[in-house]
């Protein structure tokens, strides 16, 4: 079932009716039922992977709370008793991990890994042709996350299997996540909320904002791209590069319009879920773009990947190496250096199985490792060129900088592969291949979209870019609108709606587009 | 304890100098120390009080001050 779609809009406003109409006992119920209707619709095969993940974590995780209440028993000097209790959790969890991370391997890199073999042999090696479900990275990292937690005896294991599968599949998560929490989740899910028109009222509004920047810039933004990239070899550099801008906006606004519409889904139940975007545009560094970005996925790569490398004995030993060998300073940097790259080249292959990908990880992971290398030398060099870091002109510098690191990124993910990425980036850069004569000449109104359409992505992000500019500098603006009169607040939403109507559902030729995250 | 104190908050304040170690007491929750930070300190608190802090020691309670991060500590020695 597809987010932008009258089948969707009906189906949520049903799941609402009834959640609010059934005794508070069974409201749960419903969620869960909703969640079988929405992934089944997908197909049968699909929910079978996902039924997979939700009873192999949810017996592991059972099985190492009651190895957390043994271990609880062992007295401190039963040094023999504890060793063994902490191997045996060491087993379940590997082999819980073992097995959904298998399933992800088979159904995501498989395929391309035997191609990459086959290529080095000069074989022909195929994968099993096999059904992708739906969201299959976002709920295999969710339920991993909880099991890791419950291993770390962070809280105790779920025990009613059903509850725990609404967990795993509640149906707003399914298509881009966020990747959620049990400890915030779950109490949540199982909570029978009472009607609130202000929940009612934010979800609306939330979604709102999310379909407008989905169907209104994203989907537009879109189809330059889709144009400029079948034919890509047609064009210089300078409308390379202006696909490459409109990706970005296509990106960010399919993204996280799409996070905007499931986290106004969810508060419509009232369920809040956690952010996953904090305004990446103002971030004055790579490293700072990754924590405002997928936010969930960067917080659970920290917490299961980042944290137990970074402070592994494997790793210690390495720095005290490098103490020994490089003196403290390197020595300190560089094991947390290592676990960086490492997580960011997780984070660039997690986006799909491709060269592409491995280069965008590799990218993000070697300019953020070298920042932190070169920490010490960057803020001698700022101290001799006497800038000042606080200064509003280093401030937008910096900002301009990450923009254009994070532009030229997109440029490899975006192209069909790693070759054509890095040729697009050549002839953008070469002064003679750039020629920005085809700006002029009228070139962008052969890439599918008319001026009318252009006018509406500026004004619309303009738009976007207001509402994000305030709410970096002074607060939440649904804060200060719900504090005006309803006539105040329901007027930007009006609006909004107006331009979903009009520039959105009833515009041109082109269909809304799938999410491109669903695809992760 | 006193003694541990002064240690405790001259390796934090040489991990992160901007922050008020002595006052905050929100500094995960707050976004005032990241996980960066976070790896910093733990690496100089085993190797100044000779302590283990595993990946299950960091959480949030544990981070938010500098009395929190000296009562894990001294409960590690002990």
């Amino acid at each position: 079932m597809y987010f932008i779609s009258g089948t969707f809009i009906l189906f949520l406003a049903v799941s609402v009716f009834l959640y609010y109409i059934v005794p508070a006992r069974l409201k749960w119920v419903v969620l869960l039922a909703a969640g079988a209707v929405f992934y089944l619709s997908g197909g049968l095969a699909s929910g079978l992977y996902l039924l997979f993940t939700a009873a192999a974590t949810f017996i592991s995780a059972i099985i190492l709370d009651k190895l957390n209440e043994i271990k609880a028993e062992i007295p401190k000097s039963d040094k023999e008793l504890q060793e063994k209790n902490k191997r045996q959790k060491k087993t379940v969890v590997t082999v819980c991990l073992i097995l959904n991370f298998g399933m992800l391997f088979m159904l995501k890199y498989l395929g391309f890994s035997l191609d990459a073999i086959g290529n080095l042999l000069g074989k022909e090696l195929s994968a099993p042709n096999l059904v992708m479900p739906l969201g299959v990275s976002f709920f295999i990292f969710q339920s991993i996350g909880y099991v890791i937690d419950v291993y770390r005896a962070k809280y105790r294991a779920d025990r009613n299997f059903f509850k725990y599968l609404l967990f795993v599949s509640f149906f707003p998560l399914m298509i881009q996540g966020p990747i959620s929490r049990h400890d915030k989740l779950a109490s949540q899910l199982t909570a029978p909320h009472i009607f609130d028109a202000d929940n009612l009222k934010n979800g609306i509004q939330r979604m709102l904002w999310g379909y407008f920047k989905k169907m209104v810039i994203a989907d537009r933004a879109a189809v330059v791209v889709t144009t400029f990239f079948a034919d890509h070899d047609s064009y210089g550099g300078a409308v390379a590069a202006f696909a490459v801008i409109m990706y970005c906006i296509n990106l960010y606004c399919d993204f996280s319009g799409g996070i905007d519409i499931t986290i106004g889904a969810a508060r419509l139940f009232g369920i809040t879920l956690e952010e996953n975007f904090r305004r990446p545009i103002f971030s004055t560094s790579l490293a700072e773009y990754w924590r405002r970005w997928h936010i969930t996925l960067g917080g659970w790569m920290r917490d299961y990947v980042f944290y137990p490398l970074s402070l592994s004995k494997g790793f210690g030993k390495i720095g005290k190496w490098a103490r020994g060998k490089f003196g403290g300073k390197v020595g300190k940097i560089l094991p947390t250096a290592m676990a960086t790259f490492i997580v960011y080249f997780i984070i660039g292959i997690w986006h799909g199985a491709s060269f592409r990908f491995i280069a965008y990880g590799f990218m993000n992971g070697a300019i953020i490792t070298s920042s932190l290398l070169l920490a010490g030398t960057y803020s001698k060099l700022r101290e001799k060129l006497r800038i000042d870091q606080s200064s509003i002109g280093w401030q937008i510098f910096s900002m301009i900088r990450t923009c254009l690191i994070v532009f030229i990124g997109r440029y490899i993910t975006r192209s069909p592969n790693l070759t054509v990425g890095f040729e697009l980036i050549g002839r953008t850069l070469n002064p003679f291949t750039f020629n920005f004569g085809e700006i002029l000449s009228g070139t962008l109104l052969s890439l599918g979209l008319t001026s009318g359409d252009f006018a509406i992505i500026a004004v619309s992000c303009a738009a976007m870019l207001a509402v994000e500019y305030y709410c970096e500098y002074h607060g939440q603006l649904n804060d200060v609108l719900s504090k005006k009169n309803a006539f105040v607040q329901w007027l930007p939403l009006a609006a909004i709606m107006l331009a979903i109507l009009l520039f959105g559902i009833m515009r041109g030729s082109y269909i809304s587009s799938e999410f491109i995250y669903k695809q992760y | 304890m006193e003694n541990n104190r002064k240690k405790l908050i001259s390796i934090l304040s040489d991990v992160c100098p901007d922050v008020d170690f002595e006052n905050e007491t929100a500094l995960v929750d707050d976004g005032l120390i990241e996980s960066l930070d976070i790896v910093a300190i733990v690496t100089e608190i085993m190797a100044e009080f000779d302590v283990e802090i595993t990946v299950d020691d960091l959480l949030p309670d544990n981070f938010n001050s500098a009395d929190a991060l000296l009562a894990m500590i001294e409960e590690k020695m002990n």
